[in-house]
Formats: structure tokens, C-alpha cells, sequence
């Protein structure tokens, strides 16, 4: 590893012209009265680019990208999309600055086709031909939402769900979007695909921030990968490189990572 | 039973299940929605009953016209109730506490009719109470064939809001994965209290259709209440087609055996398929994958 950088880092001054699409400074948050998940986390996403989160169960990835798309208010810290800030908003105004969160698991509406599934995505469009051009973009970028378009989206495969998804949440035109282990219950071939399509959400110029439990598969993918445990971003550095730090891979690419982190923290 | 028998049980049975499906389509859409369990539904049908009996009583007019004034107002109550009321509920534990917070208001709302226009059993007399028409030999009661043609109207209208309008999709996507719908911009608090307000507006029109034909009094929602639950289990909970097939075929099911059993034994009915179905299939006969999700 080369250059290890410390967390947290010190809040950088106002945001615009860094060239990040998304920035999380200083993030402190939890759920309800329990104890504090995130704790002083920082995160910047730049354009076109994929950055990795990675990290033991239980580090806070997935709250990461719900104070992110506005469905858990941080208690301090701020959050600025394309330089503007956005703290404490809520999902609907998240969605409007240009974020799109695709949640775990399968969230696509089960009992709808494809194509009310992918419509739905552009719920707060209204102009009818862009709403066009997007459907046509993302089938594109997609060919299997095109092939699927009159079926019902619950009967399609967990691979083929989760493109769905992906297609919904590019209907807005995000700048940056919030994966949520995508690669989560799919067997390695669907997985290679899933990423192959993450890699080409940003190919076409989308920031994407992943959440993966698949440490070393998602560090191949990204271009930064950044390493969370208790809370707090503790390395960032370009993926490749933390792939190749022996000392990172047995701790958290290894198959124990959790006791080993717990006892370096301690 | 002779054919002529038969085949008016089965007429009269096609025409309550057309008005079980209305009142019972409500309460699915609140569990659907919310996963709220609405004790107090047959409550506002029975207050929808005396609504229309006392607009008539009043103005001397049809009854059915009460409902330019007691749709809207149930559907604003609905919306109130729900921002009000049900969101004060806990998420985790909202299905066990909405019975409980919906039978006070059910409580409520019986003491409240019995407090404004008495215990005595009201009925409403029209020019037509009386009329019937015939159909292939089998007597049919006028006011049973509205109240069919309003249940059948307003299904065919919620059907056609929740398939095909903007606000149905918003609503049906808030079902199926409110996280998700949340994320594509759906505000699902506003979405699920108009689905409230929907679902009241259902017993305006459903209490309006029986109060034509039945005899009111303020306790009378406790004798729907069980059948509309047994209805809405059988049927799936949270599926409108789910629980009106459920309520066809109860409906004529309890006017077949009404000629062999009488009118108390015929009800039985809804408790019987509702063991069954939680026998046999507890998710439901016609739900599908929504009521499994629960």
C-alpha cells in the first residue's frame, strides 16, 4: 500500500470546484437511540468514477448510503451533491439533486412489469420525451429490461431483477448512484454480469458509490476502494492497490475479518 | 330445493357478493397499504348508513344522493385519521396496535350514533323499498339490484384509479416495496394516507348501498365486521380482486345454504372458510405473493 490516508479526515472548506459529485464530511449517525453507526465518516465520490466501500459486517456500509439518498438524517456532518448542500433532505430531494440509491436485496415492485417497474423510475418526470429517451437509453445499456419489457418483473431472475433495478434508478439521469451490494444472492456467473453493468453505468458518465461484501470482486471493479469499520472510513486509495496490500487482504478481504479489525481497534 | 329456488339463491347470492366485494375492498386496502388491521370500517359503513337515512329523512331525497356529501367527507376523515392517528403507531408493532386503536374508534363511533339519533332500528322507505323485477322467473328486489349496480360501479372505478392512474401506480409501488417507491420520489406518507382516505371513501359508498335494503342500529357493525375479516383472510390480505372472488363466492355460498340451514346457520359460512383457509392456506386463496411478503 502506498499511501495510506487517515480517517477522518479534516472537513475540507466550501466544496465547489473539488470536482466530487458527492462528498460525505464528517458524518455522525444511527438509529434511534442506539449507539452511533457512522462515526465522524468521509467520503468523496468524483465524476465518472466507481468507489468501492468495503468492511466488516456491522461497519456501517449500508447506513453509509441511506444518510447518502436522504432515508436516515444524520445527526451532524454535511452532505454535498455537485458542490451544493443538501444535508438533512429527505429521499424525494435526494432524487431531484441527482442521487439514485438501489437498495439490497431485490426491491423491484414484484407484482409490475418491467416496463411499469422502469416508468415508475421517472415518477417525477414529466416530460414525456425525455421520459422516451431515457427508456431507450437504459434498454440499451440494459438489452434484458428490452427483452423482458411486457413480463412481470417478480418472475425474472435475481440477475435479471437487480438490471431492473438498476434500470429504474438511471430513469432520472442520477449523477451519482448508490449501489447496495448488488451482488448479493446471485451465483458468480450473474455477479460478473451485474458488475459488468456497473462498469458501464459509469462508462456512460455516472459516479457510482458501492456497497459490497464481495471485498476483492468489488475492489476489481472500482477505481477507489475505500476500507470502513467502526464507523469511520480508516484507508482510501486507488482499488488496485489496496487489492495487492498483503495486510489489508488478511484483514478485511480475508474470510475473518471482524475479530482481527476489532482487536486492532482496541 | 327446486330449481326456481336454486337458481334465485344463486341470483340473490351473485348480488350480495357484489356488495360484500365493496365493503370488504377497503379493509383490504388498508392492510395492504399499511398493514393496518381496521376494526372500525363496518363502523363507518353503519355511520354511512345513518348519513343517508338521516339526509333522507331530512331533505326527502334519494338517499344515494347523500353520497355527493358523505364521499368526500369520509375520504378527508380517512386522510385525517390516517396522518393522525395510524402513523403515531410504531412500524414494528402498527398491526397488533391498529386493532386495538381501531376498535376505540369503531367504540366510538357506535357511542356517538347511539348518543345522536338513539338505539331505536331505523329503515328507510322508498317509492321503490317494495319493487321488484323479474328475471328469468326469479324475484329480484329493486334495492338489491342498485346496491349491486353501486358496488359494481365503485370497484370498477377503484380499478381503474389503482391500475391505471398515476396516483395507483404510487400506490401500488408503496405496497409492494415502500423503501424503493420512497427512492424513486413517491412521498409514501401522502400516498398511504390518500390510500386511507380511498379506503373510507369505499364505506361511504358501501354503508350508503345498505342502507336501501337493511334494518340500522348503532351495534350493527359488530355483525359485519366478522364476516368483512373473513372475507379479506380468505381472499389474501391486501388483495382488492383477492377479496372480492373471496366475496362472490361467500356471498353465494351463504345464500345457497340459507334455504337449507336459515338465515343464522347460512352465516357460519365465513367462519368456516376462515378455518379452513388458516388451516389450509394461511396466506390466503387469491392473495398471492403480496400476503406471503407479510
Amino acid at each position: 500500500m502506498s499511501e495510506p490516508i487517515p480517517a477522518p479526515q479534516a472537513p475540507s472548506g466550501p466544496a465547489h470546484s473539488t470536482g466530487n459529485l458527492l462528498e460525505l464530511n464528517d458524518i455522525q449517525a444511527g438509529y434511534g437511540r442506539a449507539a452511533m453507526v457512522l462515526r465522524g465518516l468521509t467520503i468523496k465520490v468524483p465524476a465518472a468514477t466507481v468507489v468501492c466501500l468495503v468492511g466488516p459486517n456491522g461497519a456501517g456500509k449500508s447506513t453509509v448510503l441511506k444518510v447518502a439518498s436522504g432515508l436516515l438524517r444524520p445527526r451532524s456532518g454535511e452532505i454535498l451533491v455537485g458542490g451544493r448542500d443538501v444535508t438533512g433532505q429527505g429521499p424525494q430531494e435526494m432524487l431531484s439533486s441527482g442521487l439514485a440509491h438501489v437498495l439490497q436485496g431485490h426491491s423491484v415492485f414484484r407484482e409490475m412489469t418491467v416496463a411499469e417497474n422502469v416508468l415508475l423510475g421517472a415518477y417525477t418526470l414529466r416530460d414525456k420525451a425525455k421520459v422516451a429517451e431515457r427508456v431507450a437509453f437504459v434498454q440499451h445499456l440494459f438489452p434484458i429490461v428490452g427483452e423482458r419489457w411486457k413480463q412481470l418483473a417478480g418472475l425474472l431472475s435475481g440477475g435479471q431483477q437487480k438490471q431492473v433495478e438498476f434500470a429504474r434508478s438511471l430513469m432520472v439521469s442520477p449523477q451519482v448512484v448508490l449501489l447496495d451490494e448488488p451482488s448479493m444472492g446471485l451465483d458468480p456467473k450473474t455477479t460478473a454480469t451485474v458488475f459488468e453493468q456497473v462498469v458501464r453505468m459509469r462508462d456512460a458518465g455516472v459516479a457510482v458509490l458501492l456497497v459490497e461484501q464481495n471485498a476483492r470482486r468489488a475492489l476489481e471493479t472500482a477505481d477507489i476502494g475505500c476500507v470502513l469499520d467502526l464507523g469511520r472510513v480508516h484507508i482510501t486509495g486507488p482499488a488496485r492497490e489496496l487489492l495487492d496490500d498483503p495486510q489489508l487482504s488478511e484483514l478485511y478481504l480475508g474470510g475473518r475479518p471482524a475479530e482481527s479489525a476489532l482487536r486492532k481497534e482496541g | 330445493m327446486t330449481g326456481t329456488l336454486l337458481f334465485q339463491s344463486l341470483v340473490l347470492g351473485v348480488l350480495l357478493g357484489g356488495l360484500y366485494a365493496l365493503l370488504a375492498a377497503g379493509l383490504t386496502l388498508y392492510f395492504g397499504v399499511m398493514r393496518v388491521v381496521m376494526i372500525a370500517h363496518s363502523a363507518f359503513l353503519i355511520l354511512a348508513a345513518y348519513l343517508a337515512w338521516f339526509f333522507h329523512q331530512q331533505t326527502g331525497m334519494d338517499p344515494m344522493l347523500s353520497l355527493v356529501i358523505t364521499v368526500p367527507l369520509f375520504f378527508a376523515v380517512g386522510v385525517g385519521m390516517q396522518r393522525l392517528l395510524i402513523t403515531r403507531l410504531r412500524p414494528a408493532t402498527i398491526t397488533m396496535m391498529s386493532v386495538l386503536l381501531t376498535f376505540a374508534v369503531a367504540l366510538f363511533i357506535e357511542g356517538m350514533i347511539g348518543f345522536v339519533w338513539g338505539g331505536t332500528q331505523r329503515r328507510i322507505q322508498l317509492p321503490y323499498s317494495g319493487d321488484s323485477v323479474s328475471f328469468f322467473g326469479a324475484q329480484i328486489a329493486v334495492v338489491k339490484l342498485i346496491a349491486f349496480g353501486l358496488a359494481a360501479l365503485s370497484l370498477a372505478g377503484l380499478y381503474l384509479l389503482l391500475k391505471h392512474s398515476r396516483f395507483g401506480q404510487a400506490l401500488r409501488a408503496t405496497i409492494q416495496h415502500r423503501e424503493a417507491a420512497q427512492l424513486i420520489g413517491i412521498h409514501t406518507n401522502r400516498v398511504a394516507g390518500f390510500g386511507f382516505g380511498i379506503g373510507l371513501a369505499t364505506a361511504a359508498v358501501g354503508g350508503t348501498a345498505l342502507s336501501l335494503d337493511a334494518t340500522i342500529y348503532p351495534s350493527l357493525h359488530w355483525h359485519w365486521i366478522g364476516p368483512l375479516m373473513a372475507i379479506i383472510v380468505v381472499g389474501g390480505l391486501g388483495s382488492i380482486p383477492g377479496a372480492a372472488i373471496a366475496a362472490m363466492i361467500l356471498g353465494i355460498g351463504q345464500s345457497l345454504l340459507q334455504v337449507p340451514l336459515g338465515t343464522t346457520w347460512a352465516q357460519t359460512i365465513f367462519y368456516v372458510a376462515l378455518f379452513a383457509t388458516l388451516m389450509l392456506r394461511p396466506q390466503g386463496f387469491f392473495g398471492g405473493r403480496l400476503a406471503q411478503r407479510f
